[in-house]
């Protein structure tokens, strides 16, 4: 009896202990970064289920944080459902999402924009979706996460982080707020103990505060007289 | 006449005259002592209120090809028989679809979307389904379906003769002989019924029992398609459309099927109840990237197309044609399926988008080659070909915002230095970009990153003043980093 209760989690994959994280069902894709994955059941994004990201507002390094697994996945096409702003094609490329991959879908209404979203899912040809959305009822929620779990496409919804305190079917749940040089992720729901200390992560890559162009300007500011010979060569 | 399923059921019945004589009647018809046979003041007499309808041939025979195109979708073999039957060669058919089950409930599918109902019957030989199809014989409902000629002969043998038309011209004959069944007429001596009733109807019978070869005339398949149906009503919502679509969309499938072609194509063309003045009717182009004959995926595509059109006017008609089609390809049947599906379902994913929601809020990445921002970030309609699917190099060194802004947003001033919801501090040298001269679009900027208290970056310019102005400098808020 006793043997039996110290292996508890052993009798079925889907059996875990409140202490420890859950063993994944499916498939994984790992977050790039060591000390989050370290956090997340399985070990990194979960596919084929809904994942929620809560945001003050975008450009807090939501992407810097996708963009590992969204290169991980990049064989299929990516798509983007009702981006906040205009994503920079520039950007991507820098971040090594291939760029002809990437898919923009703009839907005037809310209907069509879930409704994309659905069919998206459903023909899971993509790798990932990732769907920003300001107001969702915990239906269409639902409704997303039973077409996700048909699919292997990575689905992130990006929420704002008021949503936190509602309800929602997501079996993942993370609050990213800006911090240092990289954000802070405060998990809200897993399959494990609640971590009740926020998890600093550092991004890669920071772009922001190592200007390239900087740096060439640096080197380059000693004026250049015209006709006049390198140092070096001359001795 | 053609009367849709959910049109209001007659209180009083209704019949169809054929020649002034009730050629059917329905069961309040009958109820009220209509027979069929009965003239039309019989009727009158009898049941005032009942709906008369007369009979028109040529809209029956219409509806007759209509039907057997559709069909053509399980088998090319399809052949148009007397007295309102469809013979079909489906011997063929049967490992394709799935067994003779599966296909007889395809066919009934499709029978129901053109909108008759029909009898289903198979036989191992034409001539025999068409009997067992034209039997009201109680005790075959539900047994159409005979697979082996022993069995087609037994069930055969009980079916009352006035089953074959060639025998009902002998019917008070044959009555005086004391027959009833086909297997009484089989069992007289052949010599003398070729003698008494000629060759036709022992041939038939030959035929039916699979004695005699069957030769049939096949429909042939004309070189396009076009096909036209009048609404029951007129109808103000496009969607209210959908089930008279779906009726000339499986007549394009089987049309398309029969001659192994696939739909890239297609023009609806939605004619306007006539009012004072002639209206246009309003056509709707349905262009297919991925060439397809699939009854399913044409059928959403039409709802979402139909969905998003606004009619100007009743419409009282609809017409389909194929207007560009080309040879289908046999799918490539690979061991091990892809997961997420094949490169061709994506493409109607992304048809079905488009039809949805327009093409220009379905956009793939195409950046050009400039230095401004919001030049470099070109996205284009997915539908668009005039740019190469083959994108630029993109310069992979260049650090960017993962977001830009539509338009930048000026941001205000506190104690000189720009504020966004905290005051900003400039954490990178500045990158200055100027281009445009060349087309009328000059922009002169100096890009700084900028950190917020809270941490978050922003990529904000400085507008660089003409020499002339010596105002404050104006900041923009052109990007986020994502």
């Amino acid at each position: 009896m006793s043997a039996l209760l110290k292996n508890v989690e052993d009798i079925h994959p889907a059996l875990w202990r409140g202490s420890q994280l859950a063993r994944s069902q499916g498939q994984t894709v790992d977050t790039g970064y060591a000390m989050l994955s370290a956090e997340l059941p399985g070990g990194g994004w979960p596919l084929g289920t809904l994942i929620e990201l809560l945001v003050q507002q975008p450009g807090v390094g939501e992407v810097r944080l996708l963009r590992p697994a969204l290169a991980a996945v990049s064989k299929r096409p990516i798509a983007f459902v009702q981006p906040p702003h205009s994503p920079n094609a520039l950007a991507f490329a820098y971040l090594g999402v291939p760029l002809d991959k990437l898919l923009q879908v703009r839907a005037s209404k809310l209907a069509d924009a879930l409704w994309s979203a659905e069919q998206i899912l459903k023909t899971g040809s993509c790798g990932a979706l990732v769907f920003w959305q300001q107001y969702a009822r915990t239906e269409s929620l639902r409704r997303l996460h039973m077409a996700a779990q048909s699919s292997e496409t990575l689905f992130l919804m990006v929420r704002p982080l008021a949503s936190a305190a509602d309800s929602s079917p997501a079996t993942l749940r993370l609050c990213v707020r800006p911090a240092g040089d990289g954000i802070a992720v405060d998990i809200i729901k897993r399959k494990g103990p609640i971590r009740a200390e926020r998890l600093s992560v550092t991004l890669q890559p920071s772009p922001v505060l190592l200007s390239p162009h900087a740096r060439v300007r640096r080197h380059t500011s000693t004026p250049v007289v015209a006709g006049s010979v390198p140092s070096t060569l001359v001795a | 006449m053609f009367r849709p399923r959910w049109s209001r059921k007659p209180e009083n019945g209704c019949v169809v005259l054929d020649r002034d004589t009730v050629f059917i009647a329905d069961r309040g018809a009958r109820e009220a002592g209509v027979c069929v046979g009965m003239k039309r003041g019989g009727v009158l007499t009898l049941s005032p209120d009942t709906l008369m309808f007369e009979r028109e041939l040529s809209r029956e025979n219409d509806l007759m090809r209509e039907a057997a195109f559709s069909l053509m979708k399980f088998s090319p073999m399809v052949a148009l028989c007397d007295e309102e039957t469809i013979v079909i060669d489906v011997t063929a058919s049967l490992r394709l679809f799935g067994g003779i089950v599966r296909l007889c409930h395809q066919m009934r599918d499709i029978v129901d979307a053109i909108g008759v109902t029909a009898r289903l019957s198979t036989a191992p030989t034409g001539q025999g389904a068409w009997l067992l199809a034209k039997s009201t014989y109680s005790i075959h409902q539900g047994k159409r379906r005979v697979l082996k000629m022993a069995s087609l002969e037994r069930k055969l043998g009980t079916l009352p003769f006035q089953a074959a038309p060639e025998v009902r011209a002998f019917m008070d004959w044959f009555t005086g002989l004391g027959c009833k069944t086909l297997n009484d007429i089989r069992r007289l001596p052949r010599a003398g019924l070729k003698k008494r009733c000629g060759v036709a109807l022992l041939d038939s019978l030959d035929r039916a029992y699979g004695l005699a070869p069957e030769l049939y005339e096949w429909l042939a398949v004309p070189p396009a398609f076009s096909a036209r149906i009048e609404l029951p009503d007129r109808i103000e919502h496009a969607e209210a459309m959908l089930f008279s679509a779906r009726r000339l969309i499986v007549q394009l499938c089987g049309w398309l099927s029969a001659q192994q072609l696939a739909l890239t194509h297609a023009t609806l063309t939605l004619e306007h109840e006539r009012g004072r003045d002639a209206i246009d009717p309003t056509v709707i182009q349905i262009a297919l990237a991925e060439p397809t004959w699939h009854e399913e995926h044409l059928l959403r595509l039409f709802k979402e197309r139909l969905g998003r059109t606004e009619l100007v006017a009743p419409v009282i008609a609809m017409r389909l044609s194929a207007a560009k089609i080309q040879p289908a390809e046999p799918p490539t049947e690979t061991l091990f399926p892809e997961p997420g599906g094949s490169p061709e379902d994506h493409n109607r994913l992304l048809e079905l988008l488009v039809a949805r929601l327009g093409a220009e809020n379905v956009l793939r990445a195409a950046p050009s080659s400039d230095y401004r921002p919001e030049q470099a970030n070109r996205w284009i309609s997915v539908t668009d070909t005039t740019h190469p699917q083959k994108l630029e190099a993109v310069p992979s060194d260049l650090p960017r915002p993962a977001w830009l802004l539509e338009t930048p947003l000026q941001l205000m001033m506190k104690s000189h230095r720009p504020f966004y919801g905290s005051s900003l501090k400039l954490v990178s040298p500045a990158e200055r970009i100027e281009a445009g001269w060349f087309d009328g679009n000059l922009t002169s900027r100096d890009y700084f990153v900028a950190q917020a208290s809270d941490q978050s970056c922003y990529w904000i310019y400085r507008e660089r003043p003409g020499s002339a102005e010596a105002e404050d400098p104006r900041w923009f808020l052109h990007g986020l980093f994502g």
